[in-house]
């Protein structure tokens, strides 16, 4: 049987579009009678508020000014947890909560108009460290406990392996928050078509989730609701989570014509999720063969002030703790906690990608002081066909891993790093010097 | 308001501007043409990168009026006669072309490279865009890209 796509170089069906610049990405897209929208952002972390709108409102060239009042349906939206506020009602739990939005007939208009918005915070009590936001005294972020959720593993004797082990390696890694930076900053477009149906035109990851959840806020059955994604500028999971989506459609209800918002990326930064910051204490102890005994971990992860995926991303970490070995004794506590930081969701690699700070800098300090090298004390323990992992998953299918440590290994013995970095680098100076010079002769 | 003669994809035109507008503004909203991003509005990105008198510019960086009198090429004017530019051949060729939001500017930045350097080498071609970024890529396919389009306009033949 011959394939079609397996194995062949198969063109993209956008490309064509995409280098000619015919592409629409939804801040390229322009309706007739368009108004616009700019969205009031809170400069707190953690407050209660008022709000006053009737200065802004009072503005010639704005329509009006959405606040929680004008959610017609359930102001809230999440994709597990419906704990964000589509505009918050009293309470900001983050800086950069959307409070207001300003819809006018200008771009201009609407941003100016942003300044005459009265805002009133009475502060709250805000919390910034995880770990003093699990305490029992913590200011509570949701009304609730903070911990959002909590994954354990527990296989075999972890504290038996530690008094039998030849060697222990204790240590805590820290990852920080990382933004997705996709190039298309956030924007889009809502109508209402003739026969009722209210469209919203953005750039989304979950054209569905987005439909239950504009459908909830706006009161209507999802049926009356159509998502259109057009062209999207990058994502990485930073698209999981609404933004614009029901300001855009609760606007374009309300006013009865097109309304079209575009963020830039200042407050594309502010509007979406980042990945999880995670600190990771971790206890590995080994034989004097280098064959690992034992992992206990505790993981806590940074949801900030929303949930988002924090469950399925701190399970994850709690997963790959153990990094891609064979342990037979494990003990993992993984948590998610709610603080008034940035809040984190979905991105690149999901709970996956913070580990490997930890467990492999634990493999490397473990082969140290055993005079081990590094890719001997990986070859001992490394997954392979067959393998158990500390969740008990048989791996039965693909694991190549032996091959990739081969090939990073010859790699790095037949071709040792040019020296040609530091060159380039120097190029790269230069090159801007030739740069600044060119502004300043032909700019005028 | 103001009314500026500006030669945008080999036509001569006419158009008011604000004196506030940037040279962006002016290709995505006076002319329409959309093709050109804005990605940060501050120059780091790339993606509204245009040829200014055959030299590649950031359009969010250049007032509109900085641009009276001179010739701006965006990327709907590098395909010739309706067909599409080498550069834009190869990048799809390559698969060179992921969300397509850095593309552009991509291709313009390789534009500018390839009519100063017919000949780049890799590290040529990582400098002549390394003003642009691509979150999606890894840089590879593009580099490749430019490779490909830089021996195809040699060989044209091929």
């Amino acid at each position: 049987m011959a394939f079609k796509v397996i194995g062949e170089n198969v063109l993209r069906v956008d490309g064509h579009t995409k280098v000619t610049g015919g592409a629409k990405y939804p801040a390229d897209l322009e309706m007739d009678n368009m108004l616009y929208g700019k969205t009031l952002r809170s400069i707190k972390a953690h407050a209660n508020f008022t709000i006053d709108t009737k200065k802004a409102e009072s503005i010639e060239g704005v329509v009006g000014v959405l606040t929680a009042e004008d959610i017609p349906g359930k102001n809230c939206h999440g994709v597990l947890f419906k704990d964000h506020e589509a505009l918050c009602e009293s309470k900001v739990r983050r800086i950069g909560d959307p409070m207001a939005v300003v819809i006018a007939e200008s771009e201009r208009i609407a941003s100016k108009a942003l300044e005459s918005i009265e805002v009133v915070y009475e502060d709250l009590e805000a919390v910034f460290d995880p770990e003093e936001a699990m305490k029992e005294d913590a200011p509570k972020i949701h009304g609730v406990d903070n911990t959002v959720f909590h994954f354990k593993i527990r296989r075999g004797d972890v504290e038996k392996a530690f008094e039998e082990a030849a060697v222990i390696v204790e240590d805590t890694y820290y990852t920080g928050a990382v933004d997705h930076a996709f190039l298309q900053p956030e924007a889009g477009i809502a109508y209402e078509e003739e026969d009722g149906t209210l469209t919203v035109v953005a750039a989304t990851q979950y054209p569905h989730f987005d439909r239950i959840d504009i459908a909830g806020a706006l009161g209507l059955e999802e049926e009356q609701v159509r998502i259109i994604n057009p062209a999207v500028g990058g994502a990485f999971g930073g698209r999981e989570d609404l933004t614009l989506q029901i300001h855009l459609a609760v606007a374009a209800k309300k006013f009865q014509r097109p309304v079209k918002m575009v963020y830039d990326r200042k407050e594309s930064f502010l509007a979406h999720c980042k990945r999880h910051p995670i600190t990771m204490h971790c206890k590995t102890a080994a034989d004097k063969d280098g064959k690992l005994l034992a992992l206990k971990a505790r993981i806590v992860g940074d949801t900030g002030a929303y949930a988002s995926w924090a469950v399925n991303v701190l399970r994850k970490a709690g997963v790959h703790i153990t990094g891609p070995y064979e342990i037979p004794n494990v003990w993992v506590d993984s948590y998610a906690v709610y603080t008034n930081n940035p809040f984190s969701g979905a991105m690149r690699g999901f709970g996956a990608t913070q580990p490997p700070i930890a467990h492999e800098q634990q493999m490397d300090r473990i082969a140290e002081k055993l005079g081990m090298d590094p890719f001997t004390i990986r070859r001992k323990n490394l997954f392979s066909l067959g393998s158990k992992t500390a969740t008990e998953q048989v791996l039965k299918e693909s694991v190549p891993l032996g091959r990739c440590l081969d090939a990073l290994e010859a790699a790095m013995n037949e071709k040792p790093l040019p020296d040609k970095d530091i060159n380039y680098l120097e190029d790269l100076k230069a090159q801007q010097l030739k740069k600044e010079g060119f502004w300043n002769e032909k700019i005028r | 308001m103001k009314t500026i003669n500006m030669k945008i994809n080999g036509t001569e035109r006419q158009i008011e501007i604000d004196e506030n507008e940037r040279l962006l503004d002016v290709i995505r909203e006076g002319f329409h043409l959309t093709g050109t991003k804005e990605g940060c509005g501050e120059g780091e990105c790339g993606v509204c990168s245009v040829l200014l008198d055959g030299k590649l510019v950031n359009a969010c960086m250049i007032m509109a009026f900085q641009a009276a009198d001179r010739e701006v090429i965006t990327i709907e004017g590098v395909g010739k006669d309706g067909g599409l530019d080498p550069i834009q051949q190869a990048f799809i060729d390559t698969g060179a072309v992921q969300c397509g939001f850095c593309t552009p500017g991509m291709i313009l930045s390789a534009k500018a490279l390839l009519l100063k350097n017919p000949t780049p080498s890799k590290q040529e071609i990582r400098r002549g865009i390394s003003g642009n970024l691509c979150r999606c890529t890894g840089y590879e396919k593009i580099v490749e890209a430019v490779a490909l389009a830089s021996d195809r306009m040699r060989n044209p033949e091929q």
